[in-house]
């Protein structure tokens, strides 16, 4: 079995967005809509404060609350984890959006662009209709991880078959793998290092680890 | 799921170079000819310090192409009247009047000869982003070459923008135009405002992350806690403006408090001038005979020339020299008998006696136990006598670095921070070796700046040669030619081609405002002025000046993108092909820039991958058709021929030159260009012309490791770094005094105290304050906040303001859209997030919205980046504030190096409530 | 535990409120109706507006959702979404009512009596679900929505029976125990809040309207409508202001709770874990169907 879940380790993380700017252009997201970003926190207070980067988006859980609630079900959820949106099915209701503990979707009712309402010729070839009124979050670049699997490549190792934000993180601080593969990349960090999952007390059990040191952490 | 998240159009390979950290090279997928996404080209794993990853600008370069406010088509401007307030009246005209009217006004100037009645050059170039534009301007720089004199110190920014007290010192003392820690392989730096993860790069972010991965601590100091203080060990608040005297005091603590075994004895004794004796005049006693810079030797207990064989030379004396002479400044000569005689480290040693870690605690808020903790923990990592091997060499390994940023490395202060934080490393030996301090590029003392390597030549006293300006009776230049005069005041800035762009820029706006330099002619505006890829209206100091000035130029030819405030003024726009849009071959590789140390090099195309949309033009069909226009051509092709495009087309076993009597297209100038560099990069074994480069991309070849450091060619040339005594410096300011004073000209003198063997520790926080009260004639007490800025990623260089991308993902980036400032004072001083409140400095004010945060000092604002756009279609309306107006622009406040500092002292009044 | 970014929703405006505060008041006027009107059939002036206001509501719904005419999309989840199961009792609900008003059955009332409580609870349970949201998810949201519902049912009914001269003086003792019993799980919900630790602003939202919603809209109510037991003269303008009052207050407090306490889960930092993590099969390994 497979299950595909997303390592972000914090103490490399530098907040740059150049994972947030790498999803829009991988999945043609209009403006403001981001599937995946990094959030910049801040904790304490002068002189003792302290500044971390998180990337956050869809944290592909296990037990997802925003598949439960589905009225259409048009979130679904696949046999390794990737819990998907069938834009066909969905209607758009926002239910899944405040079951969600992660703020990991977006609904979008109006066409709108970087610069007002006309698309630019950019936009235009890649608008698509059918993520109007309904709702969208990241998808784990499911159609990557498909296709690089259909030829051969290993997701998150290979390019092709790896999500489009953890090819274009510049501090190499997120990983994509297999967790059920004792061997995966993603396997060997969580081994190797400490670890959280957000919001751990919903039970959602998440496929999004996050690895930190904690040093500066003051509980 | 619909979104097809493949590239399902074609794949074009090309770069971004829109800030000093690139080139990234990255790939574009086009879809029935429209670029639709930017991937990172990960062919280069392995060979690219962050395997080819691309940092987040390029991402902008789609809207940046697409985006619906570009200029298309050739402009002229119909309202003579030039103002912020005038409109410009544009109207699109073809391109061939563009071209005339431009022609017609460089053939009048060239006609009266291309220096005016002043002696300035009539054309003028300007532009930003670190002369990372030459990267976009195809052969165009050919055609400035052609032409002759032309005028680059009408500055947009460098200079104040700049690293320059580094700049200048560090290529001195270490062929280290920028430095970096060999990050790879260092366990412990400290950083003084060095934000490496804003300013460093895809390469920076990428090679810290690996270095804290591997445990390597960095201990940051900075006002305020930037996105690199976020992922540093520590963050220690320092004040704003007293980094110096925290050095001072780790200087300090290495050398009264540790004994002198403990630091590096051999590299102090072998490889620096430390043990170099020093007359009483404060210039180094030199043999009568040969001249030479005399030693103490230990085993012959007596003063002998510095490159004696077979001496053990002494550290610390002092000692007694029965005959030597000193060399003054204009071959002024002393000689002595029996004078005592320190060594150049007492001199340094004597030079922080009293500046003890209790003593910068005071100055700068920063603990004395915390000083004395870090300086003895730099001095533990340092592993002070362990070596490693490097291909197949054993080089001394000193995992330790310190590090500077901007505003404390230039302006005011910025010779005492550069000095101290490089003797840090001379003390314990880590200067140039793997784990230490290194340089990566280098630009006033050659133009391989791909490897720095290149431009070691032995020099006098042991030392590296360096091109200073001549400070002699009969070389100064006593008639400057550039309007900032980089010859005449500041002979650091060195004496080549690309030199004058590091002199005062302020002071040409500031001369061309009548505002300094009274004893020469106030300069003219040039005839012609072209400026491209940068925005000095914005980018500059006291920006309502410099845009009253701009309104005075008469004739401003604008290689246009938008209707930004610069091209407001402008009289003609021609419109160039974008980034995506244009040809252009690169070198790559080797070591250059902050953290671009490669283990390959070689050449990289950045290519046309959609055709210029409207009626934008390649720059390099542009420089053709204005050579031609002017009768130029044959200068133009000879000296795309001789190699500025990057590489000469003939050399010794090849010739792939260009008939000089015709046009080229740009296709065939880069073709020839592809091949003469590939020529050059595979002996000969391989030319590969544009076809070749356009399906592949770039072409490499090994780089090793060794030329990432200076130390080995060093100990091959039998060479010592000039530390920590600048008798030259101090040599050349003195001569300098003496012309300047020849010439009756006072107005200096301020600058001309820098020139000191040693920097005296200087309170610039004093020195800020009499600014304020001698030029802006207000009360330093009414300006308790000191006004920062600092770099960001989305923003830096790249002229992306109007990119949305960029404002959106900058939202996520805290303190993008207002003024910082600390949670406390500000609810002291009545101010919530989200208020309106207006930052007031001696010279002008702007407003913006507060946000609190209390990852900053109480006595501190930040404004991130540089905004305060007026005209720029899209920024204009984000309403961010900028440091750039508030910032005082006169002559006290540029050092001696003809630089100021990116801050200045404010107050904050809250004007209006959240909505 | 570090904690952020936990910000007010904005994905359920005032259209989904309006469900709520509607189909609330619907559903629970048509229970007490039904009860009213024993064996039947049912009483129109109280079924007709109690299914208008249910018929309101969802057509708010209908307004705010991004898809409305894929709404038939709404019924194809039963197995786990509250949704789908508001909306099937819905479906039934409705045209139930109306020929209950016709058809004096009583199992037809029985029927409309006990899908109007399934309305109820489903409201109160799409709710629940909401994980999301600290202040929707409190499991004492449920009895605080479903009292709410029932309170206003009651005040409406005594205000339809009022206006048309025929007031219901068994709706007293019931609205009096109902505001007593909203009351307090109104308090109950804020105190499991407080110890949920839910989100700062939440509880502050929920703070700021605490006077307003337990002391107008339930205490004075009670003490109005134990007045009107207390002055028979004056019973009916007292017992009058009760049931507005009442009435206001669950309104109020279903839109303080959507559009004024519904502040998000936010991020956070979790707590740190050593070693290969326990993992968990995903709930439903259903074979995709856009994989081939």
């Amino acid at each position: 079995m497979t299950r595909w879940v997303m390592v972000a380790d914090l103490n490399r993380c530098v907040g740059c967005q150049t994972c947030t700017a790498a999803c829009k252009h991988t999945n043609a997201t209009l403006p403001q809509v981001q599937w995946r970003k990094v959030i910049d926190i801040e904790w304490g207070s002068y002189p003792d404060a302290h500044r971390l980067f998180m990337p956050v988006g869809c944290q592909h859980c296990a037990d997802p609350p925003c598949m439960s609630v589905c009225p259409s079900t048009a979130t679904g959820q696949r046999e390794d984890g990737i819990v998907t949106i069938d834009y066909d099915l969905c209607i758009g209701c926002g239910y899944c959006m405040v079951a969600c503990p992660y703020q990991a979707r977006y609904k979008v009712t109006r066409p709108h662009f970087a610069y007002g309402d006309e698309p630019m010729p950019s936009e235009a070839v890649r608008f698509d209709e059918g993520r109007m009124g309904v709702a969208q979050k990241c998808t784990f670049c499911s159609d990557r991880v498909d296709e690089g699997l259909a030829r051969g490549l290993t997701p998150g190792i290979d390019p092709e078959a790896t999500p489009g934000c953890v090819n274009a993180c510049i501090a190499d601080a997120l990983s994509f793998g297999d967790i059920e593969d004792e061997n995966s990349n993603v396997s060997r960090l969580l081994e190797e290092k400490t670890w959280f999952q957000m919001h751990g007390e919903l039970e959602t059990e998440t496929g999004f680890y996050y690895l930190w040191d904690g040093g500066k952490q003051e509980e | 799921m619909h979104a097809k998240t493949k590239p399902h159009g074609k794949k074009v390979s090309t770069y971004c170079y829109q800030c000093v950290n690139g080139p990234d090279l990255l790939t574009v997928e086009v879809i029935d000819g429209v670029a639709t996404r930017i991937e990172p080209n990960f062919d280069l794993r392995g060979e690219h310090p962050a395997d080819g990853k691309i940092c987040v600008k390029p991402f902008g370069l789609i809207q940046k192409t697409y985006n619906p406010n570009r200029i298309l088509h050739p402009m002229k401007r119909t309202n003579p009247k030039k103002g912020k307030d005038e409109d410009p009246g544009w109207v699109q005209i073809s391109w061939d009047e563009a071209l005339d009217l431009v022609a017609e006004r460089l053939k009048k100037a060239r006609e009266k000869g291309v220096l005016d009645e002043n002696g300035n050059p009539r054309l003028a170039f300007t532009t930003g982003g670190a002369a990372t534009p030459f990267k976009y301007m195809g052969s165009f720089p050919a055609f400035l070459v052609a032409w002759g004199p032309f005028d680059q110190s009408i500055g947009a920014g460098g200079t104040v923008k700049c690293y320059h007290s580094e700049h200048m010192f560090g290529e001195l003392w270490h062929r280290a135009f920028t430095v970096l820690p060999d990050t790879p392989s260092c366990d412990y730096i400290i950083s003084f405002g060095n934000n490496i993860n804003a300013s460093g790069g895809v390469t920076g972010v990428r090679r810290h992350a690996d270095a804290r991965a591997r445990g390597m601590k960095r201990i940051q100091f900075e006002p305020h806690l930037s996105v690199t203080g976020a992922t540093s060990s520590e963050w220690i608040p320092i004040r704003p403006q007293t980094d110096s005297a925290v050095l001072y005091a780790m200087l300090h603590v290495l050398m009264h408090e540790t004994p002198l075994e403990r630091l590096d004895v051999p590299f102090l004794r072998d490889y620096t001038s430390s043990p170099y004796l020093v007359g009483p005049n404060g210039f180094y006693l030199r043999d009568p005979e040969s001249r030479k810079p005399l030693l103490w030797d230990l085993r012959s207990n007596r003063a002998v020339p510095y490159d004696t064989e077979g001496t053990e030379p002494a550290l610390l004396g002092p000692f007694r020299v029965e005959e030597a002479i000193e060399v003054g400044p204009d071959e002024e000569t002393w000689n002595h008998r029996n004078v005592e005689a320190p060594t150049a480290l007492d001199k340094a040693r004597a030079l922080v006696s009293d500046k003890s870690p209790e003593w910068a605690e005071g100055i700068s808020d920063v603990p004395a136990a915390t000083i004395r903790r870090i300086a003895n923990e730099f001095l533990e990592h340092a592993r002070i006598g362990e070596t490693v091997e490097i291909d197949g060499r054993v080089l001394p390994y000193r995992p330790v670095a310190t590090v500077l940023g901007k505003s404390v490395n230039n302006g005011w202060g910025g010779y005492d921070c550069v000095w101290a934080h490089t003797m840090m490393q001379v003390l314990v030996g880590a200067l140039e070796v793997p784990g230490g301090l290194l340089g990566s590029t280098v630009h006033l003392s050659g133009d391989t700046d791909w490897d720095r390597m290149l431009t070691v030549e032995p020099g006098e006293d042991g030392f590296m040669k360096h091109p200073f300006n001549p400070t002699s009776k009969e070389e100064w230049e006593r008639h400057p030619v550039n309007r900032h005069a980089e010859q005449s005041i500041t002979p650091m800035a060195g004496h080549n081609q690309g030199a004058q762009l590091f002199g005062a820029t302020t002071l040409a706006w500031l001369r061309l405002q009548g505002r300094a330099g009274q004893n020469w002619p106030r300069p003219k505006p040039p005839d012609v002025w072209f400026v491209y890829k940068c925005n000095p209206a914005i980018s500059f100091s006291e920006t309502e000046k410099i845009c009253e000035e701009m309104a005075q130029f008469p004739f401003i030819v604008a290689f246009a993108y938008q209707m930004d405030e610069t091209v407001h003024f402008a009289d003609v726009l021609l419109p160039e092909a974008t980034d995506l849009e244009s040809d252009q071959l690169l070198r790559i590789g080797g070591t250059h820039y902050f953290e671009n140390h490669w283990v390959t090099e070689g050449w990289a195309l950045r290519q046309a991958a959609v055709e210029p949309l409207g009626e934008a033009k390649d720059f390099s069909w542009i420089a053709n058709q204005l050579a031609r226009r002017l009768g130029m051509l044959e200068q133009y092709n000879s000296m795309i021929n001789f190699g500025v495009c990057g590489v000469p087309l003939q050399g010794e076993e090849y010739d792939f030159s260009l008939a000089v009597d015709r046009e080229h297209d740009q296709e065939e100038v880069w073709d020839a260009v592809c091949k003469a560099a590939t020529f050059e990069l595979t002996g000969g074994k391989e030319v590969l012309g544009l076809d070749w480069f356009r399906e592949h991309g770039f072409k490499t070849r090994p780089f090793s490791r060794l030329h990432w450091y200076l130390f080995p060619l060093m100990q091959d040339m039998g060479l010592r770094f000039e530390l920590p005594y600048q008798e030259r410096y101090y040599r050349m300011g003195r001569e300098l005094a003496n012309r300047l004073h020849e010439e009756g000209i006072h107005w200096w003198d301020r600058q001309l105290e820098e020139y000191e063997p040693l920097p005296e520790w200087r309170d610039i926080n004093r020195i800020y304050d009499e600014m304020i009260e001698r030029d802006c004639g207000a009360n330093p007490a009414d300006f308790p906040f000191w006004a920062l800025t600092a770099r960001s990623m989305q923003y830096a260089w790249g002229a992306n303001v109007s990119v949305q991308l960029m404002t959106e993902l900058s939202e996520n980036v805290f303190g993008h859209d207002g003024v910082v400032m600390n949670r406390g004072k500000a609810r002291e001083m009545g101010i919530e997030d989200g208020d309106t409140i207006e930052v007031i400095s001696p010279v002008a004010s702007v407003t913006g919205t507060a946000r609190l945060r209390e990852g900053i000092r109480p006595d501190v604002v930040l404004m991130v980046a540089q905004f305060g756009q007026w005209k720029t279609p899209h920024a204009r309306e984000l309403k961010r504030p900028g440091i750039n107006p508030l910032v005082p622009m006169n002559l006290d406040s540029l050092d001696a190096g003809g630089a100021m500092k990116d801050l200045t002292k404010v107050k904050i009044r809250r004007v209006g409530e959240a909505s | 535990m570090i904690r952020f970014g936990s910000t007010l929703q904005n994905y359920w405006d005032w259209r989904a409120a309006g469900n709520f505060i509607f189909g609330g008041t619907g559903s629970g006027l048509l229970i007490l109706a039904t009860l009213m009107s024993w064996p039947g059939p049912l009483e129109p002036a109280a079924g007709l507006p109690a299914v208008v206001l249910i018929g309101l509501g969802l057509f708010l719904v209908w307004l705010e959702i991004g898809r409305p005419w894929r709404f038939l999309h709404v019924f194809f989840h039963p197995q786990t979404s509250w949704m789908t199961r508001e909306g099937s009792v819905a479906v039934l609900l409705l045209p139930l009512a109306l020929l209950a008003i016709v058809f004096a059955q009583g199992w037809l009332l029985a029927l409309t009596g006990v899908l109007a409580i399934a309305f109820l609870y489903c409201q109160a349970r799409i709710l629940q679900a909401s994980k999301g949201i600290p202040a929707w998810r409190e499991p004492a949201v449920v009895p605080l929505i479903v009292i709410s519902g029932l309170t206003e049912g009651t005040a409406l009914l005594f205000l339809i029976s009022a206006v048309a001269g025929q007031p219901q003086s068994w709706t007293e003792p019931l609205l009096v125990i109902l505001l007593a019993a909203r009351g307090y799980a109104w308090v109950r919900y804020r105190a499991a809040l407080t110890a949920a630790e839910a989100p700062a602003e939440a509880l502050a939202a929920l703070g700021r309207f605490n006077p307003l919603l337990l002391g107008g809209g339930n205490v004075l109510p009670l003490v109005l409508a134990l007045a009107a037991t207390a002055l028979p003269t004056q019973q009916l303008p007292l017992m009058f202001s009760a049931a507005l009052l009442a009435l206001a207050g669950g309104w109020l407090s279903k839109f303080v709770i959507i559009r004024k306490a519904a502040h998000l889960q936010g991020y956070a930092v979790g707590r740190l874990r050593r070693g290969r993590p326990q993992i968990r099969p995903p709930v439903r390994r259903k074979p995709d169907r856009f994989v081939s």
